[in-house]
């Protein structure tokens, strides 16, 4: 893949915990605006290169670049202001706040209101106000929880509550989405509708990065797919060479 | 909707300037000035614990450092009164900062341990001090808040400025709850990694937030000092930090106005349990015993469930209230506003 379309450049990242190698010079390049996929069993160091991405986690060694700068060691909020954000792997929702005002958290990255001006009120924090809450009930509706927007985050179904995820990162403006499991406890139905969201997410030029195990739905959207097993990178490639690779069917079926 | 929001600020507002106009009685004008006074210092508190989901039980100290300092620059200095209080919360802010930087790393118990430790050092401090304190014995002659020609010399008059001044600080305050900064509070609340996620600075907002509560304590304590005219270290001991953190508990967690109502009853109850001469504990105890079993969100959410309550006997039941449709058929409810 060339320079000029690749926006996450992961180089050489090895994490350990303590004797376990969850990361081994892991390399993974991301082409901006794809759907690029991250599958493997389980324990194979997924949620960590999620955790190393997003800056919950310092790895031990190797770079990450996004657009072109290394953001390597910088932490969490500040990976997401530079335009990665994520979901997890069990939502966390703001659970006392309603489903719209989590939404209008995601966009604390792209706003600007302090302390006094949020006290006094003032008319450009009126104005901010306002468009925040016009842009979070776009995203609400776009991942259909429009209807729900009252509602306090932890009343609402699981799946609901992955799909304001969804939203709430999408509030911060990303450039790179990072999705761990967001089909995980989804039945077959809405698993197909985030499939649509997600590929109407991309036709907005959003790159996602997607850690899933529902191998249908990693199938269907992907353009890319990076196969971890034991911490190491063994596959990479469309779809349809992931099918067809021996070294991947193994790692399935449980050869070694 | 927005009158509707704002009923219960304008019956305070209303009952405040009544109060001001008709009640004479010392007794119960000394009482509501008290109720006002806690009522901000729990206001602070509530954003922190309530809101941002931090505990602190050293925030007793903050109280007594803007009583002491604004009491030690009028009396020994002959400060102003308003430059004396602007300078005490300032000074507390800035001791709320330096406290707050190492202790925020911790979480939980050990936060609440932090924050104990840190209100013991300064009643010990304050104790031991005697040439700056006056030790054991405290100030005394404290004058009474001035401003200009204008002097709260008049009880009626003082429990005008205290309302005024909650009154400012509940607006203020509801408005920052209502924006960028207040839902990044409360996102600390929720989860800290996704508010981390979300671009919040979690250090930095705790620390925030920590400084602002602390300086509610502080003006409290001015407030409070200036008009008893007399400060010791008792003022702001580790009973009266647990107090504060009894008032937003019993007030209601997380919502405004919970401060206020905590206040109120744990002022107003063991006066009047007085009554019952030894049981008064016993029966204070059962009664906050209850409260929390029975009204776990406490007062706010009491009252909340009970016009719930009235309200559905008035109208049938709505659909979608019971629970939270599927995301594929959206429930019929109104949205705010």
């Amino acid at each position: 893949m060339s320079s000029q379309t690749a926006i996450v450049r992961i180089s050489g990242i090895s994490k350990n915990f303590g004797g376990l190698a969850a990361l081994q010079e892991v390399s993974i390049t991301v082409g901006r605006g794809t759907i690029t996929s991250v599958i493997g069993p389980n324990g194979a160091g997924k949620t960590t290169l999620i955790n190393v991405l997003s800056g919950f986690l310092k790895p031990d060694s190797g770079t990450i670049e996004l657009n072109g700068a290394v953001i390597t060691g910088r932490k969490a909020h500040a990976i997401t202001r530079l335009g990665m954000a994520r979901t997890f792997q069990t939502a966390q929702v703001f659970g006392q706040m309603s489903v719209l005002e989590n939404v209008m958290v995601g966009c604390h990255a792209r706003t600007r209101t302090g302390l006094a001006g949020a006290a006094l009120r003032l008319p450009g924090v009126r104005a901010e106000e306002r468009a925040v809450r016009e842009k979070a009930r776009g995203l609400l509706a776009m991942v259909g929880l429009a209807g729900q927007a009252s509602m306090t985050a932890a009343s609402i179904p699981i799946g609901s509550q992955r799909l304001l995820e969804i939203a709430r990162a999408l509030a911060s403006q990303p450039a790179v989405l990072l999705l761990d499991e967001p089909a995980a406890g989804l039945n077959t139905q809405e698993t197909r509708r985030l499939g649509e969201l997600l590929l109407d997410i991309r036709r907005q030029g959003i790159t996602i990065m997607l850690v899933e195990h529902d191998m249908e739905l990693v199938m269907d959207i992907s353009d890319e797919i990076a196969v971890l097993n034991f911490g190491r990178s063994i596959a990479r490639g469309t779809p349809a060479e992931i099918q067809a690779s021996p070294d991947v069917i193994a790692v399935y079926l449980g050869e070694d | 909707m927005h009158v509707r929001k704002n009923i219960p600020l304008i019956l305070l507002v209303a009952s405040v300037a009544a109060a001001a106009l008709l009640i004479t009685d010392p007794y119960i004008l000394t009482m509501l000035i008290f109720i006002g006074i806690y009522a901000i210092a729990t206001m602070g508190l509530n954003l922190l614990l309530g809101f941002a989901g931090q505990i602190s039980l050293g925030h007793g100290a903050f109280f007594a450092l803007g009583a002491y300092v604004s009491a030690i620059l009028t009396t020994r200095f002959g400060a102003p009164c308003t430059a004396a209080a602007a300078l005490a919360v300032a000074l507390v802010c800035a001791i709320a900062w330096a406290v707050g930087l190492p202790c925020l790393r911790l979480k939980g118990h050990y936060l609440a341990m932090g924050t104990l430790a840190f209100g013991e050092i300064i009643h010990i401090t304050l104790n031991a001090e005697v040439e700056l304190t006056g030790g054991p014995s405290g100030i005394a002659g404290i004058p009474v808040l001035s401003l200009g020609p204008f002097s709260a010399d008049s009880d009626a008059r003082y429990f005008l400025i205290v309302w005024c001044v909650f009154i400012a600080l509940f607006v203020l305050t509801r408005n920052i709850i209502n924006s960028r900064p207040g839902r990044a509070l409360q996102a600390l609340h929720g989860s800290e990694q996704a508010a981390g996620a979300m671009g919040i600075d979690v250090a930095g907002m705790k620390l925030t937030v920590f400084v602002l509560s602390a300086a509610y304590a502080a003006l409290a304590g001015v407030l409070y000092v200036h008009f008893v005219a007399f400060v010791s270290p008792q003022a702001g001991d580790i009973m009266f930090s647990i107090k504060m953190v009894t008032m937003v508990v019993a007030g209601g967690m997380g919502h405004l106005w919970g401060g206020l109502l905590g206040a109120a009853l744990l002022t107003v109850l063991p006066e009047m349990l007085s009554y019952f001469e030894d049981y008064d504990m016993l029966i204070y105890g059962g009664i906050l015993l209850a409260m929390v079993m029975f009204m776990p969100g406490g007062l706010t959410q009491g009252l909340a469930r009970l016009s719930g309550a009235l309200r559905a006997r008035r109208t049938a039941v709505r659909p979608g209230a019971v629970t939270g449709g599927r995301t594929e058929d959206p429930v019929p409810r109104r949205t705010a506003q």
